[in-house]
């Protein structure tokens, strides 16, 4: 057996990182599914806003975590400036700056949803759609420095919500009929431009 | 619309808006107990891979030094060993991984560095040796 009392902050973080990346695959996949239009948005309803959004904020929360908990490892003992800054830290630090990169991109993307009243409803959404691409630098930076990277039951966890939100995601890019964005009255926009908060 | 009608619409209103607001609460409240429940999961899967001796960078370093091959290896800041691997040949029962708190500064990966340079000098003597 071995002990496991000196690493048990680095168990906290490798946890909080892959359930980081396991939600964010399912906010992803809600996220997409909220301006799907067809069967799947008639059957979740409204619903999957809130869930996007639960989704999202948790995500945030494990990727804090995540850094967080690295803190106190005694073994890495990174500095606030290693963990925050990309590229400074000596673990592997291509891999884990682009991590950086990523939960810095969703942070201020996925937090920017509160602010979209000042920043405009039209540009939050065109900044919003750069959301999978920090999601997926989390992907690479998951399989690039992550220490469960090579194990079958992190890919079988990873792959499980990331696979249906690709679909998504993809199917959303090459405009399948049941993921384009529903069609808007034209006076139903400068309504929602003008709506803050 | 008669006074009736309109109290109608009105509580059905308000109906409607409260079982949203129980459907929005329901959601937030299931999906952070889930997340506390996934993140616990994960945690007690690294906990008893780490435990059981079966983790991917422990186990990796163990086999490494039962290899001639990686014998040789010294832990790279790049790739650090989390804890020092026992002697080549030893019985490995997981013992070897047995750790207290005070032992771990031992590990510390720039303490690499210093054993690199120790063996500086023993591969120089017998050539300094030959030549005079």
């Amino acid at each position: 057996m071995t002990a496991v009392g000196p690493h048990v902050f680095w168990i906290t973080s490798r946890a909080a990182g892959i359930a980081a990346m396991m939600l964010a695959g399912g906010s992803l996949g809600a996220g997409l599914l909220i301006r799907s239009r067809g069967e799947s948005r008639r059957l979740l309803g409204s619903d999957v806003r809130t869930l996007h959004e639960a989704l999202s904020l948790a995500t945030l929360v494990a990727i804090a975590i995540h850094g967080a908990a690295l803190l106190g490892d005694a073994y890495l003992h990174p500095s606030p400036f290693d963990l925050t800054v990309p590229f400074t830290g000596a673990y592997r630090p291509l891999w884990t700056g682009l991590g950086i990169i990523a939960g810095w991109g969703l942070a201020a993307l996925g937090l920017s949803y509160y602010a979209r009243g000042r920043i405009g409803a039209a540009r939050w959404r065109y900044l919003h759609r750069f959301i999978p691409v920090f999601w997926a630098l989390g992907i690479v930076h998951t399989l690039g420095a992550g220490t469960d990277a090579e194990q079958p039951w992190m890919l079988l966890a990873i792959g499980l919500p990331t696979v249906p939100a690709l679909f998504l995601l993809l199917a959303r890019l090459f405009g399948s009929p049941d993921a384009g964005p529903p069609r808007r009255r034209p006076a139903a926009e400068p309504q929602l431009s003008g709506r803050r908060g | 619309m008669d006074e009736a009608r309109k109290l109608e619409a009105k509580g059905l209103a308000r109906a409607r808006s409260r079982s949203r607001r129980q459907r929005v609460a329901t959601i937030r409240s299931r999906t952070i107990r889930g997340s506390l429940a996934l993140f616990a999961v994960l945690w007690g899967v690294v906990f008893v891979q780490l435990a059981s001796g079966n983790d991917p960078v422990l186990s990796n370093e163990q086999r490494a030094e039962g290899s001639s091959a990686a014998a040789t290896r010294e832990p790279t800041p790049a790739e650090p060993a989390r804890e020092p691997a026992p002697e080549a040949g030893a019985e490995l029962d997981g013992s070897e991984f047995e750790l207290e708190g005070e032992a771990r500064p031992e590990f510390e990966r720039f303490e690499a560095e210093p054993q690199f340079e120790e063996t500086v000098p023993e591969i120089e003597e017998p050539i300094v040796t030959t030549s005079s």
